[in-house]
């Protein structure tokens, strides 16, 4: 859901905002560009759909916003440990395909972030490429999926008992990643059936669906050396025209694969006077593949501890998250402080370790966390 | 010493004209060199300017040839390889409102590190609704505040401009930030640029940031045959050097006017020195010593010459402001295009200006120093031991004189092609000839007054010897008046002689009796059927100019596709036609220019690599041919053969046959209808094409007309300088010429009988120097600058009007002096002795 955020900032000045001030001091920044005529044209996130995979993995033209969204934590065969972040954007600069005539003529543009963790080296290392989808330099496909931006491409190939495997390829300068992932369970639908509302208003709201966990190998670079890895990804997809409402101002997303099977997702939304946003939300897919959807009501959130970003900025840095009604405690950490983002918009993502308890057995795990709201984006386009 | 100085001061102040006189030639001198160079270094910059606006921070540039570059080339390498930094660019141009503005095609997803006025938070409000309207609006462009306030269009305004000679609309998207070379530029997506170019799938070149020699290597290894990786500045230098020779010939054009400058300069101060001449010689015998002596002298001429070149440098300034619109027009005639905006004053123009002025004030005094530091330490020398002492170094002069003039062959001999030392050998030449004049004067006066005695009796003799009696001075005048002649002899001959050559051989080459082109671009494939179908024309030839760059360089590449009729209008100058066209045409061979045969040192037979969209390959050269193209330098390729090797089908010019009884303008009109709406064409008759191309000839050499023009206003000067020194210096002699009942009315006379003859010697040695100087032009300088070959074609015209001016010259600077002779009291001129 916060690429909704991300994504509407990253094309839109509404995010230029003057370096220094709180956000949350700001006027919300999307309100304008969010209501009104800019969804006109675009088809919206109403009523429920017949999910179809693998078909779905691929790209829906209509919507403003989509994304591939892959994060995951892996080990060396030394015991070093990784975390990544791969995600792709596409998003249209125009409802219509605009006129012209030239093969690179589009109003597709894909954006992609990516970002390798190095535990052992405290490194985190950043990369972010721009292009349009045209002329084979960026594009999406359905069949076969392919999804690609410049030499950055998620493609699937194969498939197993709960769908195909998807192949990973991202270098940027100082790190890399050549993956292959084999899913361990069937898609997960978040919200209602897969549309997962975002505020009051229909239509704000996009198509969201996990596949939380996926067995990954494969080879992950870190300047010239090469690791073998392996280790669990994540896999987010999510379309949609707009979403936010105008007093939203950022969230807490929260992805856990936990060592009994089960995966938890849970985005805290925020609201410019700091409060929960009701519309936060969540699943807990159980071990026995049973789930459960999760209301702002249902999860308790406690900041532990924050982390000043060099470039401004206060970010949380370890929170208690609870889940009363399934007996879950755990307290989250990040494997790393620093694992801020500063692209187009300056955001923290980073792997986390999770320990704690459910019920009376104590219980561990991996996943990504993603903090927005809590410094000012850059502003300058880089390829 | 300080006495002394106080004293220089002192006499110049009571003497303004020769202060003034001295002044104007270093002024005159310093502010043409000043000048020249201002006008060449700003065209050059703004050149450099635009050049590096468009270029960016790109260190290299990946090229393919005269077609551009398949996008499947950036794709794969972005895709395929992971190469970033990459910037791929459709470059061209527009016209708006008769404007030529470069058009830029970018992507502005892949600019950030290139081009930072690309990027859409550098353009002000809003920058990323600027990014999507450019992106996904046709014909939205970004244009600088400059161009937009000058087209009346503000964020958001639709308006039309011209590309390939097309209509198309376009709209504002937003503005470029002001900055250097961004005022005539226009900056659209690549998607925008190539739809009005009708160029899709191809790229220009793909700029690239490269941080060592490895990367260049590996890159290079990734690029298929037929693309070239070249370096970025090494791009953009190979384009100014085009224009290398042209100012290069104009800096000797300046260094002339300067060294007509230097004689002004010499003739002031040795007169100033001359009229101190008791007063020097009274302080020698006073302990002044020789070395003072020359110290006092100098230091004038060093005070002089400062203040001269400061003058001379806001002078310079100014002209230069003239000049430069005539510089910058002719490069944009012949070379390429450039605007520029203003003159750049640069440190090193200043330093030159200061540094010419000074060193000419140098040169120029030091003969007097040394004159003033020769006064023996008495009372008094007189004039008649003064002119002796002349008498005794003019053997001396001549004799030096004659050795430069003969130093010039071994310098021409061994110094190959290099233009520098041509234009030295031509100053050597020039000087050292002059610098015999003096002697020649004397032998001839001395013939001259005793004729003119017999016939016209004692009067006729003293005017005539007069001139050889004061050789210091008239000498000078004479050598001055001479060169500056003697210049208007040789540049008009070079030039008569180029036109001529140059009509000759446009009346060749222009053998279609129509020539068509896109207006400021080229016309497709299917633009040249339609037009090629027209009703009358029997014939039809096609050119494409284009150039093949790689590492070492840039080859201008004619392609032809010949008609029955076009062979004859290329002239071969080493091999015989019926050996050449077939070759040519069926076999891949090339034909080089004289020029490029001459740089390149390639004859008929030999073998010459180029670079084409298959990879490096080996053509044979065929024959030279004759070329005053100005790009001299050229290879040409039949059509048939670059289909074979480059992928680029597009056409420059055709030249069409019409068939026997058609009617030009009616092919012309229906030509114009066939196109009619879509593109602009340039329809013109050969003889209409004859005279633009000798219109564009005749502009490039008002430069130089302009320049000689200032050198013949400095001798004028320097006559007037002479004359005048004469009559002041002989002021007494005059008088005594009075009291002995000479009237006012001889005197005169005599004084303008002397101007005359005076003009007269200069104009009959400044015609075979100018015409030495025209050789040693034509034959030396425009065959090292340009590789040309040309016949001297003598004008009668030339010579006479030289004749002429020499004399009109220095009767026009005897004008004042005359008057002035013939108004002198005797009593006072007698006393003041």
């Amino acid at each position: 859901m916060r690429k909704v955020l991300l994504l509407s900032c990253l094309l839109l000045a509404a995010c230029e905002r003057g370096p220094g001030a709180p956000p949350v001091d700001q006027p919300p920044p999307l309100a304008e560009l969010l209501a009104g005529d800019a969804e006109a044209g675009y088809a919206r996130a109403t009523g429920s759909r017949d999910f179809s995979f693998p078909a779905d993995h691929g790209p829906h033209a209509g919507y403003r916003n989509e994304w591939w969204y892959l994060t995951g934590n892996l080990d060396g065969e030394d015991g070093r440990r990784f975390g990544y972040e791969l995600t792709l954007f596409r998003f249209l600069l125009a409802p219509e395909p605009p006129a012209g005539g030239d093969d690179w003529r589009s109003h597709a543009v894909f954006v992609g972030h990516f970002a390798v963790t190095d535990v052992a080296e405290e490194a985190f290392h950043v990369a972010e490429r721009v292009a349009r989808g045209a002329g084979g330099l960026a594009g999406a496909t359905s069949d076969p999926v392919r999804v690609w931006l410049y030499d950055w491409s998620l493609r699937t190939g194969g498939s197993g008992e709960f769908g195909v495997n998807w192949q990973l390829v991202a270098h940027g300068d100082e790190a890399g990643i050549e993956l292959t992932l084999v899913p361990q369970r069937a898609p997960l639908l978040q919200g209602e059936g897969g549309l997962s509302q975002k505020s009051a208003e229909p239509g704000n709201a996009s198509w969201y669906y996990s596949v939380p966990r996926l067995k990954t190998t494969g080879v992950l670079r870190v300047g010239a050396r090469r690791h073998e890895v392996s280790g669990l990804s994540w896999l987010d997809r999510e379309w949609s025209t707009s979403a936010l409402a105008a007093d939203q101002a950022g969230w807490d997303w929260f992805a856990l694969q936990l060592d009994d099977g089960s995966d938890l997702m849970y985005y805290n939304l925020r609201r410019l006077d700091g409060s929960r946003d009701p519309y936060s939300a969540g699943s807990l897919r159980r071990a026995d593949g049973s789930v459960v959807r999760l209301g702002a009501d249902d999860v308790e959130l406690e900041v532990l501890d924050r982390w000043d970003s060099p470039a401004g900025g206060s970010y949380p840095s370890g929170w208690q998250l609870r889940v009363p009604g399934e007996l879950l405690d755990l307290r989250v950490r990040p494997v790393l402080e620093a694992q801020e983002l500063d692209t187009f918009v300056r955001y923290w993502e980073g792997a986390v370790d999770a320990y704690g308890t459910r019920g009376t057995t104590r219980i561990g795990g991996r996943g990504y966390v993603e903090l927005t709201g809590y410094a000012e984006g850059a502003t300058t386009l880089r390829p | 010493m300080r006495t002394l100085r106080r004293a220089s001061v002192g006499y110049l102040w009571r003497h303004p004209w020769q202060l003034l006189l001295a002044l104007l030639g270093i002024v005159t001198g310093v502010a043409v060199i000043v000048a020249v160079d201002l006008a060449n270094a700003s065209s050059q910059r703004a050149f450099e300017l635009s050049m590096d606006a468009v270029t960016g921070s790109a260190t290299h540039q990946v090229v393919g040839g005269p077609g551009g570059l398949a996008d499947a080339t950036y794709v794969a390498l972005r895709v395929e390889h992971g190469v970033g930094r990459l910037a791929p660019v459709v470059e061209s141009y527009a016209d708006v409102d008769g404007r030529t503005l470069r058009l830029l095609g970018v992507d502005p997803l892949a600019e950030g590190e290139f081009r930072d006025y690309t990027q859409p938070d550098a353009t002000g409000a809003d920058g990323r609704a600027v990014l999507a309207t450019l992106l996904t609006v046709p014909g939205s462009v970004l244009l600088s505040a400059d161009a937009a306030a000058a087209f009346g269009l503000a964020d958001g305004d639709a308006f039309t401009l011209e590309v390939d000679g097309m209509r198309r609309d376009a709209q504002v998207a937003g503005t470029l930030p002001d900055g250097a070379g961004l005022r005539n530029l226009l900056v659209a997506d690549i998607a925008t640029a190539r739809e009005w170019l009708g160029r899709g799938g191809r790229l220009t070149r793909i700029d690239v940031r490269l941080e060592d020699a490895g990367e260049v290597e590996r890159l290079r290894d990734l690029l298929p045959p037929g693309v070239q990786l070249l370096d970025a500045p090494g791009r953009t230098r190979s384009v100014a050097e085009l224009s290398r020779a042209f100012t290069v010939n104009l800096t000797a054009m300046s260094l002339l006017a300067l060294l007509i400058g230097v004689f002004l300069i010499y003739n002031s101060i040795s007169f100033a020195v001359l009229q101190r001449r008791e007063l020097i010689a009274t302080l020698r015998a006073l302990g002044l010593t020789r070395g003072q002596a020359m110290r006092l002298v100098l230091g004038e001429a060093l005070a002089l010459g400062a203040s001269g070149a400061v003058l001379g440098l806001a002078a310079g300034a100014w002209l230069g402001d003239e000049l430069l619109a005539l510089v910058s027009r002719s490069i944009n005639d012949l070379y390429f295009r450039v605007t520029v905006s203003s003159v750049s004053l640069d440190a090193l123009t200043l330093f030159k200006g200061l540094a010419a002025g000074r060193l000419a004030t140098l040169v120029a005094g030091a003969s007097p120093a040394a004159e003033a530091a020769g006064y023996a330490p008495r009372l008094g020398q007189a004039r008649a031991t003064l002119e002796a002492r002349a008498g005794r170094l003019l053997p001396r002069l001549t004799v030096a004189g004659g050795v430069l003039a003969l130093a010039t062959l071994p310098v021409l001999l061994l110094s190959g092609k290099a233009l520098v030392a041509g234009l030295a050998a031509l100053f050597m030449a020039v000087l050292g000839l002059a610098l015999t004049i003096p002697a020649l004067v004397r032998l001839l006066v001395t013939g001259l007054a005793g004729l003119a005695g017999s016939l016209f009796g004692g009067m006729a003799r003293y005017t005539v010897a007069g001139i050889g009696a004061q050789l210091s001075r008239t000498g000078v005048a004479i050598v001055a008046l001479a060169v500056a002649v003697s210049a208007t002899v040789g540049v008009s001959t070079m030039v008569g002689s180029f036109r001529a050559a140059v009509g000759d051989w446009l009346d060749g080459t222009l053998q279609s009796d129509l020539y068509v082109n896109a207006v400021r671009g080229s016309l497709a494939p299917e633009r040249v059927d339609e037009l090629v179908a027209v009703d009358g024309i029997e014939y039809w030839s096609s050119s494409r100019r284009a150039w093949l760059e790689n590492e070492r360089g840039r080859t201008r590449l004619i392609v032809l596709r010949m008609a029955p009729r076009s062979y004859a209008g290329t002239e071969l100058l080493d091999a015989s036609p019926e050996e050449v066209w077939p070759a040519f045409e069926n076999q891949g061979a090339v034909l080089v220019s004289e020029s490029y045969a001459f740089a390149n040192d390639v004859a008929a037979g030999d073998s010459l690599r180029l670079p084409t969209d298959r990879g490096e390959r080996a053509f044979r050269v065929a024959a030279t041919f004759r070329s005053y193209d100005a790009n001299p330098e050229a290879v040409i390729m039949s059509r048939s053969i670059y289909d074979l090797f480059f992928d680029d089908d597009r056409v420059d010019g055709l030249g069409l046959y019409l068939a026997d009884g058609a009617d030009a303008d009616a092919v012309a009109a229906a030509l114009g209808r066939v196109a009619g709406g879509r593109q602009s064409l340039e329809i013109r008759s050969n003889a209409e094409l004859r005279s633009l191309s000798l219109d564009i000839f005749d502009r490039t050499f008002v430069i130089t007309d302009v320049l000689y023009w200032l050198a013949v206003g400095v001798a004028i000067v320097g006559t007037l300088a002479a004359m005048l020194a004469l009559q002041l210096e002989r002021a007494r002699e005059l008088a005594t010429l009075r009291a002995l009942g000479v009237t006012r009315l001889q005197l005169g006379s005599m004084v303008t009988l002397q101007s005359g003859l005076i003009g007269a010697f200069a104009g009959i040695a400044a015609l075979p120097l100018g015409l030495l100087m025209a050789v040693l032009l034509i034959d030396v300088i425009n065959r090292r600058a340009f590789g040309w070959s040309m016949a001297v074609e003598i004008e009668p015209g030339v010579l006479g009007f030289a004749l002429a001016l020499a004399a009109g010259a220095a009767l026009l600077a005897g004008l004042y002096p005359a008057w002035r002779a013939g108004r002198s009291d005797p009593a006072l001129a007698m006393r003041e002795d």
